[in-house]
């Protein structure tokens, strides 16, 4: 009973969506599955920067080529995913001049534009840099939201007829013959959008071939055949900052090192970054030091940084590789580079091709060259039109100035939506009358979210990473059962309830890592909100006993005249 | 790295920003945790189901911009500014300081410079000039000010509504009178006697300079005559600087330009005074409120830290430097008058936390009986309830106020806000007093 496509691709961060993205469009019959969510391991958790190279400008030049050309691409193709805030490379008095001139001739080599700054004129951008900021070099870093850009990339697979599956974890690969034929995959909800409380089941999907895109976790996926992928997976804590204290990417001018980076994204700021290496992409320690160690390393760049309210911490694993024998001791001296590696010329094991390194920024091009790879294989001679062909939402870049201005909805929240939603924003928030906000600090409406919904089932971290619903400051106290509710009338209670559990233990897992000042007041205000008022902490509906309904009345029979119906209300 | 303890007050938004014109507020969005009691306080919210309240309007508005973003919501002009946000904010956010900023902001980048809109706003917040040229013939302002078919025209072209009557102007204003009085050279002359009368040292340093605001200058010069005299009974130098506006219709409107042309003039006069060892003092609580507070927050002008530090209300300085209760328990009052008052606490005073001094004060006082008609807003909050689409709110804001006053034992109402007394006026019909009258009917 087992399924069949031309490719499976396993792991649904960026590479993954890249590639069956890019084979869909070239007329190759795709699967895709990943055991979360879209974006569940590596992609979801990176800081949002998109390079422009300037970070590899001395140290790696090839990289830094491929950065800047990649940059250009993605802002025209995934416009609504980008934001062109710039970056900057400041120096401070202690940082060496030498590198400084370095760094600079270094962008100027790869083709980087890069502008020198005064302090002054830096500060005049960024008013909150430290006072002895001595200069800068401007450069083209912008932000980008990694869940639009894979959940886009997966959309657009989806219209050219690839089968995207979430949740859908890889529990074997089939072997046959000394070959790799597909993959035993477990879904947690059966197959399409994940539906909490439908019944799991086992499929054999088989392909003429198998792409392991699972980044950190390629090592496990190479284990059920016995191939040795040895990723080394190196952890970095990054910290959300409550709201944009720079509004362009600031960057620290000097040889590698953590803590140097703030990339503005959305309404918040990401602070990255620590290098560790982990022995377990999944299980590893996450230690406050890190979370100290970024917000005072940065604020000397930004001291306002030391005052402000921290909302999360959040960990991810990079998938770095090196070819065997290289030995680095050091997690930061391992490239950043990606690498193909084909189990037949490499372990005589056809059938799969696994793919590790790399980075966000240059996603799409590593993408195209895999599916050169394997179309090769396959004897397609398709050619590859992802550096051209927009993403869903980016199709019309003007659409985003007239839809807003043509919905009723608060002005600011209007934008956001627009800007997330790009080409899509008529289509979306014309579907929903009337269209209140569902989650304030991040202004967003019930439109967005039963789009989300629509598109990802119960699943309302899907539905989070697709609106940015309960990312804002109260993390999901006053809108995370709002969200749920939205899953009614399609869905019962119990499962707008198990969906609601699954967020709320999300949102609550990186916050342990901020309570202090007033990130502590709003937890404890998220505590008697959900604890104490909806009674969540010890809840009739979960206990042995079933809701006694009955004990309710039956509220106003007309709310318009403000009488109190014939049932009345006990005990006003 | 651990911020448990409260983060340093160092932190000034406009100290980062000396060459902007406004400052950038999204990081004073961190204090705020959407306890919403904000909005359970905001009495625009409360009758109006479309106002988002002020937590929309300031910290989800603040952290949802962008710097360049100049889309601040439309909605900011239905905040009228009562500022009870502020004191009902338990995390200390600038609710104001943000309505203020985002209000200035909308009008200068949205709000087109040729509507009537815009300029019935803006003679709504100068309402100074206004009064300055009508106070030149009083009465014949008088007459055409509250002309029908002026009035009709008026809320047909400006949008300022017919409903209400502009208020008297007075056929002589303060200041005329005050020189009259001999100025200044008169009140060292007056304070000096009543210091000898007193039996306090006769040089003694007791110097005040009196912030009149406009309304008390142009419209109740009882009120400033009130003050003079109670002042000079505790042995007060009284000086009456040049002044212009205190800018609160102007901040409330998204001017403030206009408000800081103004600021600027009072700033130095009293900046000036202080500097020699005088106090300032006002006898209307929303001037009081916009030296001691909006001005720091919105402008940055040399002395304005030492200006909002030694400004008072006239009452509570009094009550601060003097026994101001135990003279008036021991005082009488035999206006029939003010035998019995409904009083109404301005929503300015609360948030200087004087809403319960005048009842405090009265208590004791023979003749004199005041009662609290509630904490609800008179919902005119200056220039708002004088615009014809905010009437109604303004009036449904009150509803709760013109109620209670009906029930209070007086027919005679009090308050130190000149709006506040139009509106309780408008509600009730009941003549309105200042607490700073009825002091001086029990010392003077």
């Amino acid at each position: 009973m087992g399924t069949r496509t031309e490719v499976l691709v396993i792991g649904g961060g960026s590479t993954g969506c890249g590639v069956v993205r890019d084979l869909a469009r070239r007329g190759v019959d795709t699967t895709l599955v990943e055991k979360g969510t879209l974006t569940n391991g590596t992609t979801g958790r990176m800081h949002g920067l998109l390079h422009s190279g300037g970070r590899y400008a001395v140290s790696d030049q090839a990289s830094a080529r491929e950065c800047i050309e990649e940059n250009r691409v993605l802002r025209d193709i995934a416009g609504h995913c980008v934001e062109e805030t710039g970056g900057l490379f400041v120096k401070r008095p202690e940082d060496d001049e030498e590198y400084f001139q370095e760094k600079l001739q270094g962008c100027r080599d790869c083709d980087i534009p890069a502008e020198v700054l005064t302090g002054a004129e830096a500060r005049e951008r960024e008013p909150y840099l430290a006072k002895d900021v001595e200069k800068a070099i401007a450069v083209p870093d912008a932000a980008v939201d990694p869940f639009r850009l894979c959940v886009a990339n997966a959309v657009d697979a989806e219209n050219h007829g690839a089968r995207v599956e979430t949740h859908a974890e890889v529990t074997d690969l089939l072997v046959e013959g000394g070959e790799i034929v597909g993959a035993e995959v477990t879904h947690e909800s059966g197959k399409g959008p994940r539906e909490h409380g439908t019944p799991g089941e086992v499929e054999e999907i088989y392909a003429d071939h198998v792409v392991n895109a699972a980044g950190a976790w390629a090592g496990r996926i190479g284990d059920h055949a016995d191939l040795d992928v040895a990723v080394r997976p190196s952890k970095g804590v990054m910290t959300v900052m409550n709201t944009r204290q720079v509004d362009t990417v600031v960057n620290r001018c000097r040889p590698k090192g953590d803590a140097d980076i703030i990339v503005p994204h959305e309404t918040a700021c990401i602070l990255g970054t620590t290098d560790e290496e982990v022995g377990d992409p999944e299980d590893y320690p996450e230690e406050e030091w890190e979370v100290d160690l970024v917000i005072d390393t940065l604020s000397e760049l930004v001291p306002i940084l030391q005052e402000a309210r921290t909302l999360r911490s959040f960990w991810g694993v990079r998938p770095l590789y090196e070819p065997p024998g290289t030995g680095t001791q050091d997690p930061t001296d391992i490239t950043r580079d990606y690498f193909t590696l084909d189990h037949e010329e490499r372990d005589a094991v056809p059938g799969m091709t696994s793919i590790v390194g790399g980075k966000l920024t240059t996603y799409r091009m590593m993408a195209e060259s895999i599916t050169d790879h394997v179309c090769e294989k396959l004897g397609v001679s398709a050619t590859c039109d992802t550096a051209d062909a927009p993403l869903p939402g980016s199709e019309r870049p003007g659409d985003l100035e007239a839809a807003m201005e043509r919905f009723g909805l608060r002005s600011p929240v209007a934008r956001r939506s627009a800007q997330r939603l790009g080409s899509r924003t008529e289509d979306v928030l014309a579907s929903c009358d009337p269209n209140p906000v569902v989650c304030s600090c991040e202004g967003v409406t019930r439109a967005e979210v039963r789009d989300a919904i629509d598109d990802s089932g119960t699943d309302l971290n899907a539905v989070r990473i697709r609106t940015r619903a309960s990312m804002g400051n109260c993390q999901g106290g006053r809108c995370a059962h709002r969200m749920a509710a939205e899953l009614h009338p399609e869905h019962d209670e119990a499962t707008a309830r198990a969906a609601l559990d699954e967020l709320w233990a999300e949102r609550w897992k990186g916050q342990r890592h901020a309570l202090w000042g007033e990130q502590l007041s709003q937890a404890m205000l998220n505590r008697a909100i959900h604890g104490a008022t909806m009674n969540r902490d010890n809840d009739p509906a979960r206990t042995d006993d079933a809701v006694d309904w009955d004990a309710f009345d039956g509220g106003r029979s007309d709310a318009g005249e403000g009488e109190v119906g014939e049932e009345g209300i006990h005990g006003d | 790295m651990s911020d448990a303890e409260s983060p340093s007050d160092d932190f000034e938004p406009i100290e980062v920003f000396p060459d902007e014109e406004t400052p950038d507020l999204r990081p004073g969005a961190d204090d705020c945790y959407k306890c919403s009691t904000c909005d359970t306080n905001c009495p625009v919210a409360e009758v109006d189901d479309d106002f988002p309240g002020p937590k929309f309007q300031g910290p989800e508005q603040w952290r949802l911009k962008r710097k360049e973003d100049a889309s601040v919501d439309d909605s900011i002009s239905k905040c009228s500014n009562c500022m009870r946000c502020d004191s009902a904010c338990p995390s200390d956010v600038g609710l104001s300081q943000m309505h203020n900023t985002a209000r200035a902001e909308y009008v200068e980048e949205e709000l087109s410079k040729t509507s009537l809109t815009y300029w019935r706003n803006r003679i709504l917040a100068n309402y100074r000039t206004s009064a300055f040229l009508a106070s030149k013939v009083p009465r014949i302002a008088n007459f055409a000010m509250n002309f029908g078919p002026a009035r009709w025209a008026m809320e047909k072209t400006l949008g300022v509504t017919s409903e209400r009557e502009f208020p008297e102007f007075a056929t002589e204003t303060f200041r005329e009178w005050w020189e009259r009085q001999g100025g200044a050279d008169g009140s060292r002359e007056r304070a000096r006697e009543a210091r000898e009368r007193r039996g306090e040292d006769v040089d003694a340093d007791k110097r005040v300079a009196y912030f009149h605001g406009c309304y008390a200058n142009y419209n109740t010069p009882e009120v400033a005559k009130s003050l003079v005299r109670v002042f000079e009974h505790f042995g007060y130098e009284l000086v009456v600087p040049e002044q212009r506006c205190s800018g609160t219709p102007m901040f409330a409107n998204g001017m403030l330009d206009d408000a800081e042309r103004h600021a600027e003039v009072n700033v130095s006069s009293m900046g000036d005074l202080i500097e020699q060892g005088y106090d300032a003092i006002a006898s209307c609580t929303s001037c009081s409120m916009a030296l001691r507070q909006e001005y720091p927050e919105l402008f940055d002008i040399d002395g304005i830290e030492d200006v909002a530090e030694n400004t008072w209300e006239a009452l509570e300085y009094l009550r601060v430097q003097e026994d101001l209760s135990g003279e008036l328990a021991g005082a009488e009052v035999e206006d029939e008058h003010l035998a019995s008052l409904a009083y109404h606490a301005p929503c300015h005073a609360r948030n200087q936390g004087l809403d319960g001094q005048a009842l405090e004060l009265f208590d004791d006082l023979a003749g004199v009986d005041a009662e609290d008609v509630g904490d609800s807003c008179s919902g005119i909050s200056g220039t708002y309830g004088w615009k014809e689409e905010k009437y109604e709110t303004s009036m449904k804001i009150g509803e709760e106020m013109f109620d209670h006053m009906e029930d209070a034992e007086g027919e005679v109402g009090m308050t130190e806000c000149p709006t506040c007394a139009m509106q309780m006026e408008h509600g009730t019909g009941y003549e309105i007093r200042h607490p700073l009258e009825v002091v001086a009917a029990a010392l003077t």
